[in-house]
């Protein structure tokens, strides 16, 4: 067309992208660093979760809730994914007339099969571009903010197809009614027929106007072929800005996303290092401490407020909005973006061997260039950081695989080792862990009573047992609790099982000194639980906790405690499986499950309770509306459970009224905090006459043959 | 302001507390501070934070005080002193207010603070004996302090007749109830920092005194047994119609317990 | 022959139970007894303090005395002590007690025991029982100095019916007023109410009542009954109810005849404070509350129901 304009163009629209993301780049890069060798392993799952999860957008298409929208949104980006390579040809031909991009540009099979899915594509895409339009302005989602931003993206996407479209059209008109004035090269293979058979969109765009003379339609091909680079460009140019910055980075993202166990463990901080003490680099108190991973996360949050719709903190009035939160965030990061920068670029300045004067120096400029705001306090409120119940239910949903849990343990860590400013409420809960190892304070030396005259063994006593049953806090203290730690017990002595207990030995794993960013408890914890165990070499443990599951089997090994973890819903369906009990179908009524988050969500068990529960329930397992990966948390998790619910409504009242609504006459759980809240709601709501709360264990003590 | 704060190291009395022979069972047993000389130590701390003053906290003890102590340094107190002396293994309230008499001699402090009483004996004797002894004045079961200048305190005491507002004179001595706050968890950076703060270890020489001065080591009272509580024993539980159960049990309490 | 002095628990002018109960354990204990009373308009009392029990009665009566000060109460004390030549000193169990015993005992460099339960005296051997650690632990303690000053703890002796004494006053002189401890205010609470430590039924009032439409409800039965009202610490922390209503182990101790614990769970700092009550009844929604464990008459059901049936039935019982 005109290749010095065109270089032109490409200089200027890529010269300015470069410039934009070599100062994105080069901000993530001053950010703390990551360790690599979790989130460059396993390069095979790693494609293969890019694949489904950020081009084949499982969890837009895939997820029941809101299929519409996501089938829109997937058609957008398959759309522009497909007409990527007929944009190269748009390039070429700005320089070279004729250039016909390889393969897809030639009139073999692919070639046409190629330019009728564009034509299918682009009219798609216009159709879910104006739907995208429609939803936004008339049916309004609660999820989702309008912002000029996402008009603005919407309409340079409608520019861009009906540019496209009508460049299109107007080529088909020049040549099928002008007889090709301009010498267009079209698909003309006999095999195949003539291109515009296979292409109905544009030929439709072209009967627009083809009233118009040839000159016009020459005219509208011009302008349309540069508007559309042109918008293109812009388009380019537009998205590190904003939200729409998750085009580039979703599938970085989508590739560095921790495998195995959903999110990055919170690291095991050294708390011995005074430095880090003075430097405050125990947890993140700055900006600046967050690692580029999470930075790369802020960039990709395309604020859709999916996060949103299934938090239960959002949904019952607490100011824990996510998107917003990872907004803030951002926001803070990129104002202080240049000194961030500045501060990497002194920190490389500081060596092991250095003067000790000079590193003084280097870090009183460096402290300079912290930010002015407090990140708790300034950019987030505390209500909002404390809101979290740690249950990942945002992560689940989270299309671009943002990781927010961690992030929010971190500053959580920040606010309690540094700042000392966490809900003082929590202390009668950590005192009680410190001094007698679980939460209510009671002396240690009773943690064993719930087992008297129950004949089971103490580690002590007789430590060559093939199981540690670890009973937990709730199973040893909290009177509910306790009966499902005693029917456990009768299963497991019905199956002939060789177990043992640890008693007084036994501590809290320290999983909610974790959550609430109490290191140094956690540490504390964990190390003696840890000495308790390796001294009686124990390799497997049947949990009923899935907080303690979580703890033991995925956190412990990161301070050397490796053992096997079996949640005891997955046992006792082995156990069923291998006929060493029988259950009889005899639980009447509406049975329905409650899928805890720590079983679930973070550990993927969702099938051995069901498989369970199918097995007693005369009916036959009644599913709730949210459940499985999208359950709604009861709300103790993160160490909620210890602090009162003051703001809006209750949690735990909410996922109550829920099962009252699907009219339930038992709701199970595996998870003695669920126990707790689920039950307490029913109480609140009045309806503990007719919804039973029963964890599985007790369903299963109670039906075996 | 000179503030000096006692803190005991008691038995948890979470635990269960087992006697034998009539003697406590030790085994199991595990050791804490005083609650009510946390409250002490609290209210010792914010008074340093709310006006100028210098907190120094002292125990009676030996090498496994020093736990403790640092926790309490944790929490805000700047000095610390401990009197290890195997001649005071076995002593009495009137031995450790003499002990503590001597410790206030060697300083100059304006104010002491310590817990109304010892979760171990329960006697709520030390604090008051030790005013006595030094001749100041001292007000206990105290639920507030505010401090009006230099020479005087005012302080909130629930008594028999409702609370008091008792303006002190200093030097006083000050015993606390556990409504006067809700002492802080030691902090975080504080325990680092305490793992390297030192303690003023002494005897009873280095406190220039000895066993003599102290009634020679006699004791005024001493336990000879110790025994376990009988425990309750539970009666009749009554669960049904309310209308029914209520009226049996009041026909019980007038015709089986002849108490209505 | 032994020699008790014991030290009258005078509250607004009227003389408290403790003051009979103690000293009709000194009379059982076959003593001379005296009692020392300190206030203000408290001469009319001299015959009350007679036929308490007690054959001297010191008296120490000034206006200076009316609000309570630690050293002239003591200094009063040891006063008395000393003219009745006394070998026990005793204090009924109240603030004042157990601020006044020790200073008492340490200006007569004497061995000082708080709430014991129990006095033996054999010859020169003097032997107290007293609870510790909680309530966990009883000591059985030896006395090694000739006098002992004690605080007996609540309910822990009886008064004797028809106990007499002999009109015997003596007059204390009346110590200066104590210028480094000055009382500015006395706020107190809620004076028109029967004193828990008195009073032979009490009824308490738990987190169960919920509000003060639920504290008023069981207030009612309380009236009825002319008990005493208290309450459990939870109500207390949530502001509900004043300081002084706490029964508990760092409330008061009572030990009535029959105690109600209405909406109460059972905690065991709230069982140290009434585990003495003759009989107790309890009134819980949850059938598995500790108080069940304690309780001789437990009612398992909710007070909103059970109170006013209560009410009733002891209506309708007492007519």
């Amino acid at each position: 067309m005109n290749p010095l304009f065109m270089s032109l163009l490409l200089i200027v629209g890529l010269g300015v992208f470069s410039y934009t993301m070599y100062f994105k780049i080069q901000l993530l890069l001053a950010l703390g660093p990551v360790d690599l060798s979790g989130r460059i392993n396993n390069i095979g799952e790693r494609i293969k979760n890019v694949f489904i999860l950020a081009i084949g957008q499982k969890r837009l298409v895939g997820r029941k809730r809101e299929w519409l929208a996501g089938i829109m949104h997937a058609f957008i980006f398959w759309g522009f994914c497909v007409l990527l390579i007929r944009s190269i040809g748009l390039y070429g031909e700005g320089f070279v007339k004729g250039f016909q991009v390889p393969v897809f540009g030639t009139d073999g099979l692919i070639g046409y099969l190629y330019v009728a899915l564009k034509d299918i594509m682009e009219g798609l895409v216009l159709i879910m571009a104006g739907y995208a339009i429609f939803r936004r302005a008339v049916l309004k989602p609660s999820r989702m903010h309008n912002t000029w931003e996402a008009y603005f993206v919407l309409c340079m996407i409608v520019v861009l197809m009906i540019s496209d479209l009508l460049l299109d059209g107007a080529r088909y008109n020049l040549i099928t009614l002008y007889n090709n004035p301009e010498h267009f090269h079209f698909f003309n293979n006999p095999q195949y027929g003539i291109e515009f058979a296979w292409t109905p969109i544009s030929v439709g765009a072209a009967s627009l106007i083809n009233g118009l003379s040839a000159d016009a339609n020459s005219w509208i091909l011009t302008i349309m072929f540069w508007t559309h680079l042109t918008t293109q460009l812009v388009f380019l140019n537009f998205l590190p800005l904003g939200k729409h910055f998750h085009v580039i980075t979703a599938l970085p993202n989508v590739f560095l996303k921790s495998l195995g166990y959903p999110h990055e463990k919170p690291e095991v901080l050294d708390l011995e290092n005074e430095a880090a003490w003075e430097d405050e680099t125990l947890g993140i108190n700055h900006i600046h401490q967050l690692s580029w991973k999470q930075g790369l996360d802020l960039y990709t949050c395309t604020e859709c407020g999916r996060c949103k719709d299934v938090c239960p903190a959002y949904l019952t009035d607490k100011p824990l909005s996510l998107n917003e939160f990872n907004d803030d965030l951002k926001a803070e990061m990129l104002s202080n973006s240049a000194n961030i920068i500045k501060r990497a670029k002194l920190a490389s300045g500081i060596t092991e061997d250095g003067e000790a004067d000079k590193i003084e120096e280097i870090k009183a400029q460096m402290a300079e260039l912290n930010s002015e705001k407090a990140i708790v306090g300034d950019v987030i409120t505390e209500d909002t950081l404390w809101a979290c119940t740690t249950c990942r239910a945002c992560e689940q949903v989270c299309p671009v695989t943002i990781e927010h849990v961690p992030r929010i343990i971190a500053l959580r860590q920040g606010q309690t080792l540094m700042a000392e400013a966490y809900p003082k409420e929590l202390n009668v809960a950590l005192k009680g862990l410190e001094r007698n190892g679980n939460p209510w304070g009671i002396g240690y030396d009773k943690r064993a009573d719930w087992a008297e005259g129950l004949d089971v063994k103490t580690m002590a006593e007789d430590s060559e047992v093939d199981y540690l049953l670890w009973v937990g806090c709730a199973g040893s203290f909290d009177d509910r609790t306790k009966k499902v730690t005693t029917s456990l017990v009768k299963i497991l002595q019905e199956a002939n099982i060789s177990f043992a207990i640890l008693g007084t030995e036994e501590k809290c794993t320290g999983d909610f000194a974790r959550k609430v960013g109490n290191e140094m408890l956690y540490q504390m914890m964990a190390e003696e639980n840890i000495t308790t165990l390796n001294n009686y070499k124990v390799k497997k443990i049947i949990a009923a906790c899935p907080h303690c599951l979580n703890t033991l089997k995925n956190e412990y090994p990161q301070m050397g405690g490796n053992y096997e973890v079996i949640h005891h819903t997955e046992f006792i369906n082995q156990l069923v499986k291998q006929g060493k009990i029988t259950l009889n179908k005899s639980v009447e009524g509406t049975l329905t499950f409650h899928d805890p988050c720590y079983l679930g969500r973070y550990n993927e068990i969702y099938d051995q309770p069901r498989s369970l529960l199918n097995s007693v329930s005369k009916e036959g397992l009644t599913e709730l509306d949210r459940h499985g990966k999208e359950s709604f948390c009861c709300g103790a998790g993160g160490g909620r459970m210890w602090m009162e619910e003051t703001i809006g409504k209750r949690i735990n009242n909410v996922r109550a009224q829920e099962i009252v609504d699907k009219k339930a006459s038992t709701v199970a759980v595996s998870c003695p905090f669920c126990l707790t809240m689920i039950e307490d709601g029913m109480k609140e709501l009045a309806q503990e006459e007719n919804v039973k709360t029963q964890d599985i264990a007790e369903l299963v003590a109670d039906n075996m043959a | 302001m000179k503030i000096l704060t006692t803190v005991k190291r008691v038995v948890d009395v979470e635990l269960n507390i087992r006697v034998n022979d009539g003697a406590i069972v030790e085994d199991g047993l595990q050791y804490v501070i005083n609650a009510w000389d946390e409250n002490a130590v609290e209210a010792s701390v914010q008074l340093k934070e709310n006006n100028s003053a210098e907190t120094t906290l002292v125990s009676i003890g030996g090498d496994d005080n020093a736990d403790m102590i640092k926790k309490c340094y944790a929490m805000g107190i700047e000095n610390g002193i401990l009197i290890d002396d195997p001649a005071l293994a076995k002593a009495d309230s009137a031995i450790y207010a003499k002990v503590l008499q001597k410790v206030y001699e060697k300083g100059d402090y304006d104010l002491i603070v310590t817990g109304k009483q010892a979760q171990d004996t329960d006697s709520g004797q030390t604090g008051v004996m030790l005013a006595e002894y030094l001749g100041v004045p001292c007000v206990s079961n105290v639920v507030s302090i505010e401090v009006v200048d230099d020479q005087k305190i005012k302080v909130s005491r629930l008594g028999d007749m409702g609370t008091e507002i008792v303006e002190l004179t200093l030097p006083a001595v000050v015993t606390v109830s556990d409504s006067i706050n809700e002492p802080r968890l030691p902090a975080m950076r504080g325990i680092m920092m305490a793992k390297k703060k030192k303690i003023e270890t002494m005897d009873l020489s280095a406190l220039g005194t000895s066993i003599d001065d102290l009634n020679g080591g006699a004791l005024q009272s001493e336990v000879v047994e110790y025994m376990q509580p009988e425990a309750r024993q539970s009666g009749q539980k009554f669960e049904g119609a309310a209308a029914d159960i209520t009226a049996q049990v009041v026909n019980l309490l007038a015709n089986e317990a002849k108490v209505l | 022959m032994t020699k008790i002095l014991v030290v009258a628990d005078i509250k607004q002018g009227v003389l408290k139970g403790s003051t009979s109960e103690l000293l009709s354990k000194a009379r059982a204990l076959g003593a001379e007894t005296a009692v020392v009373a300190i206030g203000s308009n408290i001469e009319s009392l001299g015959s009350d303090l007679a036929n308490a029990g007690s054959d001297t009665q010191y008296i120490a009566d000034d206006a200076s005395l009316e609000l309570f000060s630690a050293g002239p109460f003591a200094s009063c004390v040891v006063d008395a002590a000393k003219q009745s030549e006394a070998d026990l000193v005793w204090f009924g169990f109240s603030e004042t007690g157990k601020a006044v015993a020790p200073r008492v005992a340490a200006q007569l460099n004497v061995a000082c025991a708080s709430e014991i339960t129990d006095v033996t005296i054999d010859g020169d051997n003097v032997e107290v029982v007293r609870p510790a650690t909680a309530n966990k632990l009883i000591q059985r303690i030896k006395v090694n100095t000739d006098k002992l000053v004690a605080v007996v703890r609540a309910g822990a002796f009886e008064a004797t019916e028809g106990i007499t004494g002999t009109e015997n006053v003596v007059k204390l002189s009346i110590p200066e007023t104590d210028l480094k401890a000055v009382i500015k205010e006395i706020i107190s609470e809620a004076g028109d109410d029967i004193d828990l430590a008195d009073a032979n039924i009490v009824v308490s009032v738990g987190r169960g009542a919920k509000d003060q439409a639920g504290i008023d409800l069981v207030k009612e039965l309380a009236t009825d009954l002319e008990a005493g009202f208290g309450s459990s610490r939870a109500l207390i922390d949530a502001g509900f109810m004043p300081h002084n209503k706490q029964v508990g182990q760092t409330g008061k101790i009572v030990a009535p005849t029959v105690y109600f614990a209405i909406g109460i769970s059972g905690a065991i700092q709230h069982l140290a404070g009434m585990n003495g009550s003759k009989v107790i009844v309890a009134v819980n929604k949850d059938p598995e509350a500790p108080i069940f464990n304690v309780a001789d008459y437990g009612i398992v059901g909710d007070l909103f129901e059970v109170v006013p049936i209560l009410r009733e039935e002891i209506k309708k019982i007492r007519s």
